[in-house]
């Protein structure tokens, strides 16, 4: 069913019109113009993976005539064996010579060889069916850990290339540091690039696809396979969160399923599931379609195709506006008197759940967490009680032997104990909208890189004193910032201005809030933090926005954000304040 | 012009300023010849590093003030390159390896290994023993302290060990029998005075007795810290006055605003800049144990009688975890957030009870 699903026009495409608009002038400018201007363009692509930015490259380049050649990842292993036989088949034979040399090279020469062809086939044939694009979806390993080789290949593609090349790269969950990485801002403005990047399928559009391809199903198959009715159906699209190619899949392997789908939901063991799939691909061959099943199911842990995950702004607000179920009547008796404060309604969100689908180690969420409670507080001894609970959560994760089993609880610990401690929010019924509060990133890696950057300088610098590390710091140190000592030299002038001396005012300067992005994916993982916090080096590429920390994906939240989103203008005025006070 | 610190420092036992008796055990022991292990503990700022580098210069003579700065780097068993700073004269090796974080036991054998290795060139003239001096060594991981103990026995024929600490509470119990334990006791107030008096008469100064006390007290009786002091009230103001200002480091100073914007207002907004304020000393490598202990010390003589025996307990409790726990932040953070509620708690209490 995978393979008759690429759509033979872009009316039948689930992608958003005004994208594909955007692909298609991109394509009519660059292809039809290709004489007139020197050197080739690249277009870039982004997008969750599964939201059809292929098939909206194929199905573009099949309606206007143009040709696609792809460029696929060599596996330089498996060509020793079969070579002889395999060269008269591989499609792409002309390339066996250089299985030998390292992946770039063979991608490089890929690159320019797809180039110069083009051009001889144009000098000779009409422009019409020399008309052509590079695509390519996989980039060889090697890119990713030099994106310089990248860029030179790519610059000189630029100035002597003839046909517009594509880049395809998928975002990842865990961020979209690849495009990021191998496509830098400066990059893409010298080279020329046009980004385009994808949302993931909306779900009325998708359910439109799925609806349309059961309906060709049934009337082909005669009733052979089960029709999933319409409920169904909004379940896959739910569960498939935009991808549209899971979608698809699973709305396949449903049908060939004999069980409901409901039942099918449940997690199914690895094993179990790959039987069922071969049962569905022999049922598949009988009849008559291609045995195309996809591998994919099996990674898949329930048909219901990936989990939904959080992004981390979203995953911090569950936990700190903590959402609980209104009272209903009390079935089990009430706490003992002495007890009552800890009185509790329900939880309405699973915190572990929260916490694992924020993608993020529990020490990181923590870190989160514990950068932005403050202003959800009201209470002091409310605070103080979380904040207890953030202790043990560390003191719980950090012996470093343990640290993989103890961190969950860790974490556990602490959402917990955040959620519990916030007195305010303890009834459904008491639960006034405290509004939208902007959310910042954690300041303690930097601090705490900082302060190991310091000590060392420090230790480096005044090694000549021969004092134990406490002592310099503490005593040495400050009173040389006060002394007027003339033998110094400039590096330790310069360092003991900068760490001799506290600014004695009311706020200190260095700290500058960042604010936390909805879609900021939590990048860093924490094992890092001997390396750099790359944190707060992603981020400052990113457009410091000090307000209103939505404005990017603001617009399609507003229907999905749980949160009392209601004016609170004085609320965030003051916000700001404080924020351009901490910043001057 | 380096500072009075080092330029009057004491360079031979009988030169010291006080505990002139220790000075003269230790002279009996370098003439008695047969030298142990020495194990020196003591306050910071008491001179327990001026008495070792005396003790030394007793031992091998003069030899031992050429210093030289040397950069190590020592390969692990597990290929780790480990760089560490020592310090070194033809007869001694200085090192402080608990610079090397968690592979200071590799540091310990290896640098004890190469020095013992080498013998002396005049045996007949000189000791046939060499001195290592190691630093803070109640910082060591207990790995490090076994290899130590181990080391100690096996090097004894060519190399003695001078280990140096503040308390000896962290040093294991084995090490601690195979060392001649030597306490170095602060000097009192009035052992403080003289000092600074006479460190201001070598400058030319005239340094007034009041002052003088004022200094000593200031500084807690260590000396160091006093010295600094006094060289940073010479800088301030010239001819010293009685009543002058005795300048205090910044960290402090800010510490005790930090301590002062916690008593005066209890809020969670108020937190969150004590929050930056903590991250701003940490900055200023200022290590979290020195905040933790400051900011008690503060606070405790803000807050009422009643307080204080729960203020000791919640510091110690998350000192503790401070030292078990990864990120400091969030105990130091914990124990002000317990300070303001216990702190508000008992401002309410106290104000009921005199409406009623």
């Amino acid at each position: 069913i995978d393979v008759h699903i690429p759509q033979k026009t872009s009316g039948e495409l689930a992608v958003h019109k005004k994208k594909t608009e955007e692909v298609e002038n991109w394509l009519k400018s660059h292809v039809g113009h290709k004489h007139l201007k020197e050197g080739g363009s690249i277009l870039l692509m982004t997008g969750p993976s599964g939201c059809g930015k292929t098939a909206t490259i194929q199905v573009l380049a099949k309606e206007q005539g143009i040709q696609v050649q792809e460029w696929i990842n060599p596996t330089t292993s498996s060509h020793y064996g079969t070579e002889d036989f395999k060269q008269a088949f591989d499609p792409k034979s002309s390339f066996n010579s250089f299985y030998g040399s390292s992946q770039s090279a063979v991608f490089q020469e890929f690159l320019l060889r797809a180039n110069k062809y083009s051009c001889l086939q144009m000098v000779g044939d009409d422009t019409d069916a020399g008309k052509k694009v590079i695509l390519v979806e996989d980039l060889p390993n090697q890119f990713y850990r030099q994106p310089s080789l990248l860029h030179d290949i790519l610059r000189r593609f630029v100035r002597t290339g003839r046909c517009p090349l594509i880049f395809i790269i998928s975002d990842s969950l865990s961020g979209d540091g690849n495009a990021r990485l191998l496509f830098p801002k400066d990059i893409q403005d010298e080279l020329n690039i046009c980004n385009i990047s994808f949302n993931p399928v909306a779900p009325t559009s998708l359910l439109k696809v799925l609806s349309r391809i059961v309906s060709q199903e049934a009337s082909r198959s005669g009733g052979k396979i089960r029709v999933p009715d319409k409920a169904c159906l909004e379940l896959l699209c739910s569960g498939s969160s935009g991808d549209i190619r899971s979608a698809i899949n699973s709305l396949q392997f449903s049908s060939l399923a004999d069980s409901t789908l409901e039942g099918s939901l449940w997690p199914l063991k690895k094993g179990k599931s790959s039987t069922l799939a071969n049962r569905g691909g022999s049922k598949g061959r009988s009849k008559g379609k291609s045995s195309k099943l996809p591998g994919k199911q099996d990674a898949e842990q329930a048909v219901g195709g990936k989990d939904a995950s959080l992004f981390l702004f979203r995953a911090l607000g569950k936990i700190l506006h903590c959402k609980r179920e209104p009272h209903v009547e009390p079935e089990v008796p009430g706490l003992p008197a002495h007890l009552t404060e800890h009185q509790r309604d329900a939880l309405l969100v699973d915190p572990e759940m929260v916490v694992e689908k924020s993608h993020m180690s529990g020490e990181l969420f923590n870190l989160y967490l514990q950068q932005n409670y403050v202003e959800f507080f009201t209470e002091i001894e409310d605070m103080a009680r979380a904040s207890e609970y953030l202790s043990d959560a560390d003191f719980l994760s950090a012996e470093w032997s343990s640290q993989s089993t103890m961190r969950e609880y860790g974490s556990s610990v602490a959402t917990r104990g955040m959620i519990h401690s916030n007195r305010s929010r303890a009834f459904a019924s008491s639960q006034t909208g405290v509004g939208f509060k902007p959310l910042h990133k954690p300041h303690w890696l930097l601090i705490s890189k900082k302060y190991r950057e310091n000590c060392q300088a420090a230790q480096a610098l005044f090694v000549s004193f021969c004092l134990t590390p406490v002592s310099l710091q503490t005593e040495l140190l400050p009173y040389l910032a006060q002394l007027t000592n003339p033998m110094r030299n400039q590096a330790q002038i310069a360092f003991i201005q900068d760490v001799g001396k506290l600014p004695l005012k009311k706020y200190p300067g260095r700290l500058r809030l960042e604010a936390l992005t909805d879609k900021d994916p939590g990048t860093l993982d924490l094992d890092s933090e001997e390396e750099e916090p790359t944190a707060a080096s992603s981020s400052a590429c990113e457009p410091p926005d000090d307000g209103p920390a939505l404005s990017p994906g603001w617009s399609d939240l507003m229907g999905s954000q749980p949160e009392p989103i209601t004016a609170q203008d004085p609320l965030e005025k003051e916000e700001e304040l404080v924020i351009e006070d901490s910043c001057g | 012009m380096s500072l009075w610190v080092d330029k009057y420092r004491p360079t031979s036992l009988s030169k010291l300023d006080f505990h002139k008796d220790q000075a003269n055990m230790f002279k009996n022991l370098v003439q008695g010849g047969d030298f142990p292990h020495l194990m020196v503990y003591g306050p910071s700022g008491a001179g327990k590093k001026t008495r070792i580098m005396c003790l030394l210069r007793e031992l091998y003579g003069a030899g031992v003030e050429k210093l030289r700065i040397e950069h190590q780097s020592i390969t692990a068993p597990s290929k780790k390159k480990i760089e560490i700073n020592t310090i070194a004269s033809n007869y001694h090796l200085e090192v402080n390896p608990s610079d090397a974080g968690n592979s200071d036991r590799v540091v310990v054998q290896e640098l004890i290994k190469t020095v013992a290795q080498s013998q002396q060139i005049q045996t007949s003239t000189q000791r046939e023993f060499k001195v290592v001096l190691l630093t803070e060594v109640d910082r060591l991981t207990k790995d490090a302290q076994h290899a130590l103990r181990r080391t100690m026995e096996k090097y004894m024929a060519t190399c003695r060990l001078i280990l140096c600490c503040n308390s000896t509470s962290k040093v294991i119990a084995p090490i601690r029998s195979r060392c001649l334990a030597v306490r170095v006791p602060l000097p009192s107030v009035e052992e403080v005075c003289s000092v600074l008096t006479s460190v201001c008469r070598k400058e030319g100064l005239i340094l007034p007795g009041e002052l003088a006390k004022q200094i000593a007290e200031k500084s807690g009786r260590n000396l160091r810290k006093a010295l600094l002091m006094c060289e940073a009230c010479r800088v301030q103001q010239y001819p010293f006055s009685v009543d002058q200002e005795i300048p205090e480091t910044d960290w402090e100073v800010y510490l005790r605003e930090t301590a002062n914007a916690i008593v005066s207002l209890q809020s969670p907004q108020r937190l969150f800049e004590v929050r930056a304020r903590l991250y701003e000393l940490l900055t200023h490598c200022i290590p979290p144990e020195i905040i933790i202990k400051g900011l008690v010390s503060e606070l405790l003589s803000n807050c009422d009688g009643h307080l204080k025996a729960d203020v000791a307990q919640m510091a110690a409790y998350y000192e503790h975890r401070l030292q078990l726990g990864n990120k400091a932040i969030y105990h130091l953070e914990a124990f002000v957030a317990k300070f303001m509620a216990i702190y508000k708690k008992f401002m309410e209490d106290g104000l009921e009870g005199m409406v009623f």
